[in-house]
């Protein structure tokens, strides 16, 4: 019951600096037209756009750009923000001064963040509008976090912005014309070089080294890895991931070069081994190949404890 | 089907590929086979008047009009295994399949396909 | 002709043959034996018992059939599913399994041998298995031979990827399909090698069992017009293949539209259309060989091969534009998923949220396949080598299941019996080189290789069952490895065999290795069955101080107390995941099942269950919950509980209320998920973390709780409920029912009347509340 009067208290201060709504409003028309639809924030800037009597609604981002903050992901976000408060410009004027894009740097509005006590960017905040017509039925003025779920691309945040815009955003994403143009020029080349590569297709061992070389990579968990988009090692260098349904990127290289070796061995000794007419030598391939099986094989079992450390059993090592 | 992919032939070669194409179908096919043919277009033919029923009048019981239609093409591939099966040119390539057989298996497809045509008839 | 180990003379071939075919048979029923003997452990560590989730909606759609006949089960609506939209079950399930069982009761009963239904539910799994282990040897020897099949049959008896879903109890459809779907493929191999309609009538049967059986008969839909295609474009068109396609497909797909799930799919969804496609094609392509072997004029059959390619165009343009008028709807997601893997996670979170829909790491490969996942590429190379008809198709089955075996860990089944198949190749090529006694001419005794002596090698290894047909590889002059490689992947040349292997040390080597492969196989099998696949997830297994073990019935009991002490139409919200167990052991209707067809449905239930006290009560009221049912773990350290599964329901939530629930309000500002003191508000608010954490600190006395499946420390002041009274807390507290109170009898609101309950009388409130429970 003391902390009411306290927030009053607090916010007073910003009430009696911050400008009454509608002046606040044609300063942030004037402010978003002259960037690109998007306001630069400062801590004072910052008052004024999450007016406690807003009319309009906005969307903040919140982000640390420079260099010494080494904020990849922030980095990785900024131009999706931009380019969806670019394309909000094309919006008649009536609807676009009734929401606006602000970006708000670290090092220009510390207070801010330390206000929002936000120890991690990039952030984007929702502000929705508090008076007017477009205030929600919920009457909420907390902002809304943006969900980053669906990654750093423009489309989805364009697509879950327009829920609180009053019209949808006109975002498109643009044609990506280098990769149109490679895949075009590869197709050119193939197309041009169909006789040099006709053997290939034609030849039954290039369809079998795609084939084997696929089923390999599938099996070694290439696309766990693509799909939860898992790095290539951990921290410190470590490359085998913890935990039985977890793998890093280089494990994929790994585990399969070891099937890759028993699978050769086993054909080894079933297709190349028996035309060698050399008793001796025939000898020591089955040897030697028979030891890669049984060395690798070990080596894949111990492999395979260190991932599941409750199997019970073990070859060689 | 065979009736719509000669048309574009027709038209380019002109009508003496086509006559000689009757001839020598005539000249070297067994009455056996001509039997199975002249079934053949007949299948096809009431395929096409369902399927333009289908399309400018109605398609309404659509199980209706799927039962009938397969029937027809069902019919129609069945009917040509057979004809393929039991074609003495094809001799070396059906080992295992004897005429006899063939008209067995025919037979037997036939019934399968027909009792599924009965129920989905509706 | 030099052997290794003499063989005995005195047997008539005939004797041979005979002893071999006993040995095969006396093999499979072993095998079969094994079969059904590795997947009873379930029923041998705990009881005859349905296990997981989906199998309980079988079970009871099985009972209804085994009760009132096919008709009712045919005609049932069932009016506790959704409660209160209901669910029509007839067309909304593939009835397959449940008509399996069905007749398998009758057929018992008639022999007046009284089963129990349940029983035949559980042992299904089992008894299929050894059916899929024969489908396989069918399968395998159409691919090389029967002692290849034999292992094959072997290798899917017992490998863990397919007993992970055919355990006994595991009454899902998988418990069928995986025998349909190999016995389907052996069959279409079959009438492709045989040209036969009869074996194409019999795939288009087992092609609709299958449809019948499981979701999962896409697979097949779309590998045989792969393969029938891939041959087409290989040049290897035959009326073998036009009468095996087409018979299949005219049959199959009509037989397939009759099962009411599936519907007229087959002729208006892009899944379909390969089959379409390829059969239209083939119609073409078996015509214009039909001109073209009348008519010889060069310029005619150009003009025909282009028409061919031209009314090809046509047709996919075709495709194009129906597709685009909205007559053949595109894929669905569920299959959309399977190519962009994004897809799912960000259009349809319900799909993503099932953890056997989670891709595959490489651990899972080993652990279900063991030493096949290396033996299969060169199975699949040794499938080039001879690059049949049939071997196309293992090669296209090995790369397309690889893939998608990859996307989803539930889709490892399908590649389970690829992976024998070819491993089996693989392993039986290697013990026929190295058991055949016959040894060829050593080119260091002899300074030029003796052709002469050496076909009479060959001739003499005709008469072993294995080696004849590996005699057509050419012999290479210079004995270097790399001319070894150059003449294992020539194509077969013309010079007699000169290929075997020298001296009985290293066969006995290789044998002994490959030996000693399948006795690890076995016990690896053996572990991961026993440990990881067979238990019923009903009912949980811990192992006490002493060694023995403790079992925890924490389901059940809680099931049957609902079903002893609730009305019978008392409504039970809980998450989807445990619908059809409620349907099924306490028989009371629910709110949403594993069935998840509405997802509006399942995000109100989520939303319920993220949200406030105050936002949750008006939800349960309109629906008509009685009582809530929490899955709880923290007590025992059950991972799989309601609140590690919370962030779910936040998600599904979120995309039907965006503006209500945010998954960023359940972390701290830091992104942790949290459940202490440092939680967020929002979190401590939810319905969710309260039911689970009510009077949970009460438990530890004075001392810190701790939830021991986050491993962190719950606050001490638990949270209080105002909506809700505690109904029923299980032994060990991971399942707890709540009751959701009445409005307030004096019109009060409830929290109002709560805290005046409290205030007033501080010491009367806990009596009272469980008394309360008990009515």
């Amino acid at each position: 019951m003391l902390l009411l009067p306290l927030l009053a208290l607090l916010s007073l201060p910003f009430c009696l600096a911050a400008i009454s709504a509608e002046s606040a409003h044609e300063k942030l028309v004037k402010l978003a037209a002259s960037n690109n639809g998007l306001i630069k924030l400062d801590d004072s800037l910052y008052g004024l756009l999450t007016h406690p009597k807003r009319t309009w609604s906005a969307s903040v981002h919140l982000t640390a750009m420079d260099p010494r903050r080494r904020c990849t992901p922030c980095k990785e976000f900024d131009p999706s923000f931009s380019a969806v408060a670019k394309a909000w410009t094309h919006v008649p004027q009536a609807q676009r001064d009734t929401h606006f894009f602000a970006t708000a740097d670290f090092d220009n509005a510390m207070g801010t963040f330390q206000k929002l006590g936000l120890q991690s960017a990039p952030v984007v905040h929702i502000h929705l509008a508090a008076e007017g017509d477009r205030r929600p039925a919920s009457g909420r003025s907390a902002p809304i976090v943006y969900d980053f779920s669906n990654g750093f691309d423009a489309g989805p945040l364009a697509e879950q912005l327009s829920a609180y815009t009053p019209v949808a955003i006109p975002y498109k994403a643009p044609i990506d014309f280098a990769k149109y143009g490679t895949a075009a020029g590869v197709a050119l080349i193939i197309l041009s070089g169909i006789r040099f590569f006709l053997p290939i297709l034609r030849s039954r061992w290039a369809w079998a080294a795609g084939t084997v070389l696929t089923s390999l990579v599938m099996t070694a968990g290439f696309m766990f890895v693509r799909i939860r988009g898992m790095p290539a090692s951990g921290a410190n260098g470590q490359w085998i991931a913890p935990g039985y349904q977890n793998q890093y990127g280089q494990e994929v290289q790994v585990v399969s070069f070891v099937y890759g070796l028993l699978s050769a061995a086993f054909l080894m000794l079933t297709l190349v081994t028996p035309y060698q007419t050399h008793s001796s030598r025939q000898r020591l391939q089955v040897y030697l190949w028979s030891g890669v099986i049984f060395v690798m094989f070990s080596v894949l079992i111990s492999l395979f404890r260190v991932k599941n450390r409750g199997y019970p059993f073990k070859l060689l090592l | 089907m065979p009736a719509t992919k000669t048309a574009p032939p027709a038209k380019k070669a002109g009508s003496s590929p086509l006559l000689s194409l009757w001839k020598a179908y005539n000249e070297t096919t067994s009455t056996r086979l001509k039997t199975i043919d002249s079934f053949l277009v007949f299948l096809m033919l009431s395929g096409i008047v369902q399927f333009l029923y289908c399309i400018l009048i109605t398609n309404f019981p659509f199980n209706a009009f799927l039962a009938g239609f397969a029937s027809c093409v069902g019919q129609f591939v069945l009917t040509a295994s057979l004809r393929a099966q039991v074609n003495p040119a094809n001799r070396n390539e059906f080992k295992e399949v004897s005429p006899e057989r063939a008209f067995a298996d025919f037979a037997l497809g036939s019934i399968v396909l027909h009792f599924f045509v009965y129920n989905f008839l509706g | 002709m030099p052997l290794a180990y003499s063989l005995p003379s005195n047997l008539s071939p005939a004797t041979v043959t005979n002893t071999s075919s006993l040995l095969r048979i006396i093999s499979l029923a072993l095998i079969s034996g094994a079969a059904i003997a590795s997947r009873l452990f379930a029923v041998i560590n705990f009881e005859s018992i349905i296990h997981e989730f989906d199998p309980w909606f079988n079970y009871r759609a099985t009972r209804v059939l085994a009760e009132k006949g096919f008709y009712a089960f045919w005609n049932w609506f069932d009016h506790t599913a959704w409660y209160p939209l209901g669910r029509v079950v007839g067309g909304t399930i593939y009835p397959g399994l449940m008509a399996t069982s069905g007749v398998i009761y009758n057929v018992l009963h008639a022999l007046n041998l009284p089963v129990d239904i349940r029983n035949i539910c559980v042992l299904l799994a089992p008894g299929f298995s050894a059916l899929t282990a024969w489908s396989t040897y069918m399968f395998t020897k159409e691919m090389k031979d029967e002692s290849a099949g034999l292992l094959a049959a072997a290798f899917i008896g017992i490998a863990p990827g397919y007993i992970s879903r055919s355990v006994a109890g595991s009454y899902d459809n998988e418990a069928i399909a995986i025998f349909l779907l190999m016995f389907t493929f052996y069959s279409w191999i079959k009438a492709l090698k045989t040209g036969s309609a009869f074996f194409g009538t019999l795939t288009a049967l087992f092609y609709f069992y299958m449809v019948a059986a499981w979701g999962g008969y896409a697979f097949i839909t779309n590998m045989i017009p792969l393969h029938a295609l891939t041959l087409i474009l290989m040049g290897r068109f035959s009326s073998r293949l036009y009468v095996a396609y087409s018979s299949w497909y005219a049959i199959g797909t009509l037989a397939s539209m009759q099962v009411p799930f599936v519907g007229f799919q087959p002729v208006r969804t892009s899944e379909h259309m390969a089959a379409l496609g390829v059969f239209g094609l083939l119609q073409i392509v078996a015509f214009a060989e039909l001109v073209r072997a009348h008519v010889s004029s060069k310029q005619f059959q150009s003009i025909l091969f282009g028409s061919v390619i031209g009314i090809g165009l046509l047709g996919a343009l075709a495709f194009g534009g129906l597709t685009y008028k909205g007559w053949i709807a595109p894929w669905t997601g569920r299959f959309y998923s399977l190519w962009d893997t994004g897809y799912a996670k960000k259009y349809i979170p319900i799909i993503a949220s099932v953890s056997e829909h989670q891709p595959t790491a490489w651990p899972s490969f080993f652990m279900d396949l063991q030493f096949l996942i290396f033996l299969f590429p060169a199975g699949v190379v040794l499938c080039f080598r001879e690059l049949r008809d049939e071997h196309v198709f293992v090669i296209i089955y090995a790369v397309v299941a690889s893939y998608f075996a990859g996307v989803m860990v539930r889709l490892m089944l399908t590649l389970t019996p690829v992976v024998c198949v070819a491993a089996a190749v693989a392993f039986s090529s290697l013990l026929d080189t190295y058991i055949d006694p016959v040894e060829p001419e050593a080119s260091d005794a002899a300074a030029s290789p003796a052709e002469g002596t050496s076909a009479a090698g060959a001739a003499a290894a005709a008469s072993d069952a294995g080696s004849s047909k590996k005699a057509k590889k050419a012999a290479a002059p210079d004995p270097g490895v790399a001319s070894g490689i150059l003449a294992a992947v020539a194509p077969s040349g013309s010079g007699p065999k000169s290929r075997g292997i020298f001296g009985l040390d290293t066969r006995g080597l290789v044998v002994f290795n490959a030996l000693g492969m399948l006795l690890f196989f076995v016990l690896h099998c053996t572990y991961v069955t026993s440990s990881a696949y067979s238990s019923p997830s009903v009912v949980l297994a811990s192992t006490n101080p002493d060694g023995s073990q403790h079992i925890i019935d924490d389901f059940r009991e809680a099931y049957y107390w609902l079903r002893q002490n609730t009305p019978e139409d008392a409504v039970v919200m809980s998450w989807w995941d445990y619908g059809y167990q409620i349907a099924g052991m306490a028989d009371r209707p629910t709110l949403v099942d594993n069935n998840t067809w509405n997802n509006t449905h399942i995000a109100t239930v989520g939303k319920a269950m993220s949200s406030s006290e105050e936002v949750a009560y008006p939800i349960l009221r309109k629906h008509d919950v009685d009582y809530v049912l929490v899955i709880f773990g923290g007590l025992i350290g059950y991972s799989g509980d309601d609140i590690n599964k919370f962030l779910w329901m936040v998600r599904i939530a979120q995309g039907v209320w965006p503006e209500e629930i945010q998954e960023p309000n359940y972390f701290t500002p830091k992104g942790e998920y949290r459940i202490d003191d440092a939680a967020p508000a929002t979190m401590k608010n939810s319905l969710m973390y309260k039911m689970s954490y009510y009077r949970f600190a009460e438990l530890f006395g004075g001392n810190q709780a701790v939830d021991r499946v986050r491993g962190q420390q719950v606050p001490k002041t638990g949270p209080t409920l105002d909506y809700l009274d505690e109904a029923f807390t299980s032994e060990n507290w991971i399942v707890r029912i709540y009751q959701v109170k009445k409005e307030d009898p004096l019109g009060r609101d409830l929290k109002a009347a709560n805290a005046f309950a409290n205030g007033k009388k501080r010491k009367k409130s806990k009596p009272l509340s469980r008394r309360r429970a008990v009515a």
